[in-house]
């Protein structure tokens, strides 16, 4: 009796295990196999060659990409989680209950406006006419305008913009489905504010924050447009670097080693996190 | 101390809100830069965006991508999540962890690992193939949702059900389905939002026909323009009356 | 199961597709994607144009060599990667008789670039320039006339380089006195050099739309690689941005048609070809909305307003011609060396 109800679920779960065999473990050994192979003048050979991953130690601009890439997505990993954090706990404990909802919304809205174009229009806004420099320079901060876009600090914007949406989302969703009772019961035995929030929440919402981080990572270390549009090429990230390499000459052996390094930077902060992480839980 | 709060969410909220102002704003641009100064308000990037076959054949791509990937993915991810809750499998976690690995991969890695396979099977590529990769991406998500949303509540109401004489498949389509109906739509309306603004897979998947993000992306290479400035804001625009929609007619009902 | 996600897909996705009209599938630039120049063809011949952009003579190549049969009939390409494409078997031989060189542009014909073993593969269509558009009321115009001052001291952060190695290196290399056709494995390092001074006065590394917007909005008052098909949508509303050609001259681009060994529909796609080359078609496609440039047929004059030649600097063509060098063209070996200098001397 169990043999075929174990044969049912079997049933149930392989169409989604297939699929995700099909389309993504297969192109992922793929991947890894084109890693190893080279390409000699144009044509292909196939091989167990450790060239490719030799050019990327020995090129500078290859392993500085990857530091770039590193840098970058934990500078935004760290900001985004500092900003979005207080603003999930004024959406979830000062907004009066019936705002909450349409506070939230109006917090993740601009989401749906189309990514590609959103990064474009922090360009114009990080222009030196743009509004930022404006307010700068009336506020007297700056005496005349400073260069903002096509930078790195435009990127980090760029990115933060996003993943403060997406963090305050999934941070919401982790304070308001604490008991109200744990921070009165931390109050009664006599914590201030801050030791509450120390010792309490903290702790209580650390998977939630971990998860969010982790997702973070994983979309902004293999992002092409943020950094394409808004850096100006000042430095290369990972998938920009991938891009060139199939853009001018079809470098498919290059552009896999790449990212199968790209991918055990994912596996390296999965690993970092995984104690918090739940994946299946979001 | 008690303002801070609020000082706190409105500096936020001129943050997010910052890049869809100036967006908005410069699409009602009446010179041909969308740059200061601002001389409009006008209409005539609006006209000329809707005017744009390409553009509006791109939209229409956008959303058969979204919908059909997006019904795939809720299709699969359910079925998934009722085997696995519902069944007594060995190895259960070793699937779960298999069907959610996507989500540790980045976009890019996804695209480019189906484009080498599909080159090397010599298939061509299309819409149909940057679905199947928006199938891949939002296929952990989808089951992740739906998994975590299947409590005993439903098990109680299944076995009442199958203890009534319904089969499998009954039990399936109208007790299951109708009772996980939130989390289904959640998990479909996630997905929607994700493959429709989805770009480096549609890029490295498609051919002739192509997404809205992949034809802004061509766009954008042709030149400053405050076309993309109007096709931004009407995304927008269309998006936030379908989030508002969703939330009043769907979510709202859950109590 | 998956059939019938595949139908749900299909039915959805390929729905407009299934009109039986004969189809012409191109591989091509984003000039060409404008309505204005493909419908009259398609209207004439009954038939639709289906096009895919690219970006990348690689990406391309690679691109047509998995295709299967059918799959491509036209393919744009650069002007000095033809031969690329001859090499891999990927051109079909087109008939010189029926091209109009005779009306072209004399220096824009190239025949040794689109043609190999005295055969033709190819025929050239759109040609400009890569050289230096400024901001004639932030800089001294007399400067920009000189490459060696455009990135000195005098700029220093106020211009832009625009992203893409083959151009701005046949720039540097012509500063220094070294023909773009003479870029050797051995001139690199001395090109590395001017590389390197000119990143270091550089604000940034930027596509099309990035430096234009740096450009109009002041961010920067030089764009070092610009030229008309930068400036021109530009100059409408600030007609301080302009372009020349300094003393050591520019890098003349130009891109080339030609029709796949593989297409099933070789006659259509001659017929499509000599469209692109025939004066109607040059002076849509030198207007195109993607990006302006000059026709390589001259008679596409007589189908442009004065204030369309004017743009173009009609009458200045015979001196520019004159004075640019062609795009440098270096095999695979020199290319994957030049890349390489090039992301090495941006990301420093």
């Amino acid at each position: 009796m169990i043999a075929r109800d174990t044969l049912k679920g079997w049933g149930f779960v392989a169409p989604a295990l297939l699929w995700t065999l099909a389309f993504f473990v297969v192109p992922f050994v793929v991947m890894g196999a084109m890693s190893l192979a080279t390409l000699e003048g144009r044509t292909l050979v196939w091989g167990f060659s450790l060239a490719n991953y030799a050019e990327l130690a020995q090129k500078a601009y290859l392993w500085r990409a990857v530091l770039v890439s590193l840098e970058i997505t934990l500078t935004v990993t760290v900001l985004s989680i500092l900003l979005a954090y207080p603003l999930a706990w004024i959406i979830a404990f000062r907004v009066p209950p019936r705002w909450q909802r349409l506070a939230l919304l109006l917090a993740i809205l601009p989401f749906w406006t189309s990514y590609v174009v959103r990064s474009y229009a922090w360009l114009l806004v990080l222009s030196r006419e743009g509004v930022v420099n404006k307010a700068l320079m009336t506020l007297g901060l700056i005496a005349e305008p400073i260069t903002l876009a096509n930078t790195r600090i435009a990127t980090v914007t760029g990115f933060v913009h996003f993943f403060v949406m997406l963090l305050t989302l999934t941070i919401f969703a982790n304070l308001i489905q604490l008991s109200p009772n744990y921070r009165r019961a931390a109050m009664d035995l006599g914590a201030n504010a801050f030791q509450t929030f120390r010792h309490v929440i903290l702790p209580l919402t650390l998977p939630g924050i971990v998860t969010g981080a982790f997702l973070t990572f994983v979309l902004c270390i293999g992002d092409y447009i943020t950094p394409q549009i808004l850096g100006g090429n000042n430095e290369l990230t990972v998938p920009q670097v991938i891009m060139v390499q199939l853009g001018r000459r079809a470098d498919f052996p290059l552009a896999s080693a790449l990212a199968i390094v790209l991918m055990g930077l994912v596996t390296l902060a999965y690993l970092g996190c995984a104690r918090w992480l739940r994946l299946d839980r979001i | 101390m008690r303002v801070l709060p609020w000082i706190y969410l409105t500096a936020a909220f001129v943050f997010i809100y910052l890049p869809v102002g100036a967006l908005v704003l410069f699409s009602f641009q009446g010179g041909g830069l969308p740059v200061p100064p601002f001389d409009g308000p006008s209409l005539r990037w609006y006209a000329d965006i809707l005017g744009d076959e390409d553009l509006v054949a791109a939209l229409l791509h956008s959303l058969a991508v979204a919908g059909g990937s997006s019904a795939v993915a809720c299709t699969l991810g359910f079925l998934a999540a009722y085997g696995l809750a519902r069944h007594v499998m060995p190895g259960s976690a070793l699937v779960r962890g298999l069907l959610i690995a996507p989500l540790t991969v980045s976009y890019l890695i996804v695209g480019l690992g189906l484009l080498m396979v599909l080159q090397r099977l010599g298939l061509p590529l299309s819409l149909m193939t940057a679905g199947i990769g928006h199938v891949v991406i939002n296929l952990p998500l989808c089951f992740a949702i739906i998994y975590a949303s299947m409590g005993a509540q439903q098990q109680n109401a299944e076995r009442a059900a199958r203890d009534l004489g319904a089969r499998e498949w009954q039990v399936v389509t109208l007790v299951t389905v109708p009772m996980l109906m939130p989390a289904l739509l959640a998990a479909f309306f996630l997905s929607v939002t994700l493959s429709w603004d989805e770009f480096i897979i549609s890029f490295l998947l498609t051919r002739f026909d192509v997404t809205l993000p992949v034809e802004i992306w061509s766009l954008l290479r042709s030149g400053l323009s405050p076309r993309l400035n109007a096709i931004g804001s009407l995304v927008f625009l269309v998006s936030i009356v379908a989030v508002f929609l969703a939330e009043l007619l769907i979510f709202r009902k859950r109590p | 199961m998956k059939k019938l996600t595949f139908a749900l897909l299909g039915s959805t996705c390929l729905a407009p597709a299934a009109m039986a009209q004969e189809e012409l599938n191109a591989l091509v630039w984003c000039d060409h994607t404008d309505p204005a120049l493909i419908e009259p063809f398609e209207e004439a011949h009954g038939v639709k144009v289906n096009l895919r952009e690219y970006e990348g003579t690689g990406a391309a190549l690679a691109l047509l060599e998995q295709s299967r049969p059918g799959d491509w009939d036209v393919l744009v390409i650069d002007g000095i990667d033809v031969f690329r494409a001859v090499d891999a078997g990927l051109l079909a031989e087109i008939p010189a008789d029926q091209l109009p060189t005779g009306d072209f542009f004399p220096e824009v014909v190239m025949a040794e670039n689109n043609g190999a073993d005295g055969k033709t593969y190819a025929v050239t269509e759109k040609f400009g320039y890569n050289t230096i558009s400024y901001n004639s009321d932030k800089v001294d115009p007399a400067d920009m006339e000189d490459l060696t001052k455009v990135w000195s001291e005098k700029y220093d952060g106020r211009l832009t380089i625009y992203d893409y190695y083959l151009p701005v290196m046949g720039l540097a290399a012509m500063s220094a006195g070294i023909d773009t056709a003479d870029i050797s494995a051995d001139t690199l390092e001395e090109l590395g050099t001017v590389l390197t001074d000119m990143r270091g006065r550089a604000a940034s590394v930027a596509g099309v739309v990035a430096s234009q917007t740096a450009l109009a909005t002041g961010e920067v008052d030089i764009v070092v690689g610009g030229g008309e098909w930068l400036t021109a949508v530009l100059a409408e509303e600030q007609p301080e941005l302009t372009w020349t050609i300094p003393e050591q001259g520019a890098v003349r681009w130009a891109q080339s048609i030609g029709v796949l060994a593989d297409s099933e529909k070789p006659d259509l796609a001659l017929e499509f070809v000599k469209y692109i080359v025939s004066p109607e078609g040059q002076a849509r496609l030198a207007t195109s909305s993607c990006f302006w440039g000059m026709p390589a047929n001259a008679e596409a004059g007589a189908h442009l307003s004065d204030a369309q030649k004017a743009v173009l600097r009609w009458d200045d063509q015979p001196d520019y011609l004159a004075r640019t060098q062609l795009y440098p063209a270096p095999d695979i070996d020199l290319d994957i060396e030049m890349q390489d200098l090039w992301l090495e001397t941006l990301s420093q």
